[in-house]
């Protein structure tokens, strides 16, 4: 159900003016300039990349559901509409603390750190050093090593500092106990292996995929507590290292802010990185939505931004073509500068 | 040192098992060497050991990546640091470092794919190995013509003067397959040790249905009835997904097991299978090769194996223990009509043949088909191996028999299904082997009762969590 209402509320907040697919490529954080524009113009951060490996056939199983129930109808071109039973179904649905712009998959970097830490240190206090680590993945059991190592792990007091830790900062969230009881019961230490998504489904009588988005979003809250206050959780500041994504933008982009910030213009760029402008503008949008500081007066005046938000409100669309006729006097570039500021 | 006394010191064993010692023993004298050694019966300590005698690395080429992870996991839990698995796991530069330190490793774990790189090719040849291990070498038979066609080159690589021996194992190897084993590992009159594929402890039941539904109810009931800790095998996700939640919803503590389950989840599964609260696993064959748990009781197939080679290996996971367990075997009219699809369905098409000559004359990279979604990536590795062999025709031809004996191999497992005489002795001699002797309730057909081999459900609570995740982190990290 909480699955069906994500996709729901995502088809609501597109409103229409895309195709079923954007709201796929949006939870599974396709990197491609259309997707990241819509984030910023939709301002839907907190969904971008929250199913990184989400499967094609169980989107589409989910559409099909949502069309069967009758809360949306599927017109010609792959769009869409949401019927009144579809909006009324979005009324009263609790909201979730999804933070995906900051996170895009990386909580699970911090949880596979967490566990093989936890079970790790469950034996070592048990005196049983021999286990098979839960992660498998070496670039993980090499962090954790080097971790456990660092932090003298074997000082007799570790256990108890970590599970303070674990246990204030999880405390301070206001998300409900049952997500916190998601998220511990996938830890396991010696004798007490963690549980499957099967197996927490059935407990909690959810889905496997809606025990998974509780879970995520809980791991987000989480780290955003643990990363707020420098050295208020000494252990799992380190744990939750580089998880969180400050500057998100993607390589290419990251580049083209470097000149931009040097004060090079966008022909310029264009000719010493030998990409089309119209490349080198979607990296400006994609900075300009990631940066706080943008400097916008670059590009328009007040009025020009005034004009543009009025002609959303008035049109009620955010749509560049229609918005493009009301405001003819700026272009395509200066108008989704504007989207993404998300004001 | 006595090979006793380092069997004791490494691994904590008394004495060998049959054939262990013989084999080590001739690959002490340099021989090359070919064990065949029933599933569970201690194949891996045949390399094990002389990892200990030598002092030079030992290459074991692996077929499946979990089983290789698993085969490091068990080693290093034995105490050996100096082991390493090289595939496709490793990013580039992990990859360098461990390329770099090779000669350090006493270990070293491979999949054929990596071990045919160039980079890797290069290094190993500067490289003296003390010995070359292919594990579950009938793989080279089985997967090398229609599957994985690099396992079909793993001789060519070895094939110089003054090479260290090279040891096979398996534990279901016809005669045809010992074959192929010796010839494309250009083996050097071989010594082999072949151990009667039979296990005394394992009683074989079949159950005959009308309708392909029945099957699903009988197992229910039979579970709800009987003592496992037991595995169900059924040929798709989605089935194993299905069958594990009717039996979760009777009560029943039991997991699905597939290629699609995340890592963190099959090491969950597996802890809980171990430790024994979980009973019942439901699997396709991903589960299966590499689980370690040695009282398994009852194997149940839902749906027939593709081979007989499979079956045996599945049933091969129960009784590891040496004690009675039980493989039961379903079936319901048509069954092999799937099992034929199954068994079929990712060989190359004549069409894909066709295909493939038209990028050639086009001088387009056949490769791209595979891009171009026409072809799976499977079926373009094995039609790609085999173009550059030979001539379409022969190609189409070599396709053709492949198909044809695939769905011989289900003709085989029917005729296995159908017998009317001791199903023992019809796989046993399937191997090419005599049936020695036979247990008492050997089979469905020489007379079985499942309640002399296996016990009553003991019904027990599953232990629900109750615990608060508070309680739950503190006593997983500081006990009580
Ligand atoms: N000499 C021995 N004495 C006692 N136990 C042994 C001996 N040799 C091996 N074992 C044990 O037998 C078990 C099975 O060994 P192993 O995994 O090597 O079997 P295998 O023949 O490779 O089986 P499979 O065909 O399933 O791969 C292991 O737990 C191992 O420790
Ligand atoms: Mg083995
Ligand atoms: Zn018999």
């Amino acid at each position: 159900m909480i699955f069906q209402t994500l996709v729901l509320k995502l088809l609501q907040e597109f409103n229409g003016e895309r195709t079923v697919s954007a709201v796929y490529h949006l939870l599974r954080g396709k990197r491609s300039g259309q997707t990241i524009q819509d984030v910023g113009i939709f301002r839907l951060h907190d969904f971008f990349g929250l199913l990184p490996k989400l499967n094609r056939k169980i989107f589409d199983d989910q559409i099909n559901l949502l069309k069967d129930h009758q809360y949306i109808n599927i017109l010609p071109d792959n769009r869409y509409k949401l019927t009144v039973s579809g909006l009324s179904r979005l009324k009263n649905t609790v909201k979730l603390s999804f933070d995906g712009w900051h996170y895009r998959g990386n909580e699970h970097i911090f949880f596979a750190r967490l566990s093989l830490i936890v079970q790790t240190l469950s034996h070592q206090r048990k005196g049983d050093m021999k286990f098979i680590p839960i992660q498998q993945n070496e670039v993980v059991q090499h962090w954790v090593k080097n971790f456990l190592k660092s932090n003298q792990f074997d000082n007799g007091q570790f256990q108890e500092t970590l599970l303070e830790e674990i246990v204030s900062s999880l405390e301070q969230l206001t998300n409900d106990d049952r997500e916190k009881t998601i998220v511990v019961k996938r830890l396991g230490g010696m004798k007490q292996p963690g549980f499957t998504w099967q197996q927490i489904s059935l407990h909690e009588n959810l889905t496997e995929m809606d025990v998974q988005l509780l879970y995520i979003a809980c791991l987000h809250s989480w780290i955003d507590e643990i990363t707020s206050i420098e050295g208020k959780y000494p252990l799992l500041s380190k744990i939750a290292h580089q998880v969180r994504i400050e500057l998100p933008l993607t390589d290419s982009a990251n580049q083209t802010a470097q000149l931009f910030k040097k004060g090079y213009s966008i022909d310029e760029i264009s000719i010493i990185r030998k990409l089309k402008t119209s490349t080198i503008e979607d990296h400006i949008v994609e900075l300009a939505m990631n940066d706080r500081n943008f400097p916008y007066q670059n590009f328009l005046n007040e009025k020009d931004v005034q004009n543009v938000l009025n002609a959303i409100e008035n049109y009620q669309t955010k749509q560049l073509k229609i918005l493009r006729e009301v405001v003819p006097n700026l272009s395509y570039f200066q108008l989704r500068l504007v989207l993404a500021r998300g004001d | 040192m006595q090979l006793e006394e380092i069997l004791y010191k490494h691994f904590g064993h008394r004495s060998f098992r049959p054939g262990q010692k013989e084999v080590i023993e001739r690959l002490v004298d340099g021989k090359d060497v070919i064990a065949l050694l029933p599933t569970g019966m201690g194949k891996s300590l045949c390399y094990q050991l002389p990892g200990y005698l030598f002092n030079a690395p030992v290459l074991i080429v692996s077929p499946l990546l979990s089983l290789m992870q698993d085969q490091v996991t068990q080693m290093k839990l034995l105490g050996e640091k100096r082991v390493i698995a090289l595939n496709s796991f490793l990013n580039q530069q992990q990859k360098q470092y461990a390329l770099n330190y090779l000669h350090q490793y006493r270990f070293i774990f491979i999949s054929p794919e990596m071990l045919l790189q160039q980079q890797v090719k290069e290094r190993l040849k500067q490289l003296k190995l003390s010995l070359i291990v292919v594990d579950e070498a009938h793989c080279i038979s089985q997967w090398g013509f229609d599957f994985r066609p690099d396992y079909l080159r793993i001789g060519e690589l070895f094939d110089y003067e003054n090479r260290s021996p090279i040891l096979a194992l398996s534990a279901t190897a016809t005669n045809k397959v010992l074959g192929d084993i010796k010839s494309y590992l250009k083996m050097n009159n071989p010594f082999q040790y072949i151990h009667s594929v039979d296990r005394p402890n394992l009683h074989l039941s079949k159950r005959l249905f009308q309708h392909h539904e029945d099957k699903v109810e009988w197992i229910i009931n039979h579970v709800l009835e009987t003592e496992g800790p037991g595995i169900i095998y059924t040929q798709s996700r989605t089935k194993a997904e299905s069958i594990s939640n009717l039996l979760l919803n009777v009560g029943i503590s039991v997991a699905s097991y597939h290629a699609g389950k995340e890592t963190l989840d099959r090491q969950f599964i597996q802890q809980q299978f171990l430790e024994g609260t979980i009973k019942w696993i439901v699997a396709t064959n991903a589960f299966g090769m590499g689980v370690h748990k040695d009282n398994v009781r009852q194997i149940i197939h839902h749906t027939i194996p593709s081979n007989i080679a499979n079956y045996m290996q599945e049933i091969g996971r129960a009784g590891r223990d040496g004690n009675d367990a039980l493989a039961i075997l379903l079936y319901a009219e048509g069954d092999e009509h799937f099992a034929k699809m199954l068994a079929t369905d990712d060989l190359p098409s004549e069409h894909h043949v066709h295909l493939y000559e038209n990028y050639r004359l086009r001088n387009e990279n056949p490769h791209n088909m595979f891009q171009n979604e026409e072809i799976s990536e499977t079926a373009f590795r094995v039609l790609d191996y085999w173009m550059n062999q030979e001539t379409s025709a022969f190609v189409l031809q070599r396709l053709n028999k492949m198909r044809i004996d695939k769905m011989q191999d289900v003709n085989e497992m029917m005729k296995f299904v159908q017998t009317e005489d001791c199903m023992r002795k019809v796989l046993v001699q399937y191997f090419g082997q005599p049936l020695e002797s036979r247990p008492n309730n050997c089979c469905e057909v020489c007379g079985i009762q499942y309640d002399q081999i296996i016990n009553q459900r003991q019904i027990e609570e599953i232990p629900i969590e109750n615990n608060s995740w508070k309680k739950r982190i503190e006593s997983i990290l500081i006990g009580n």
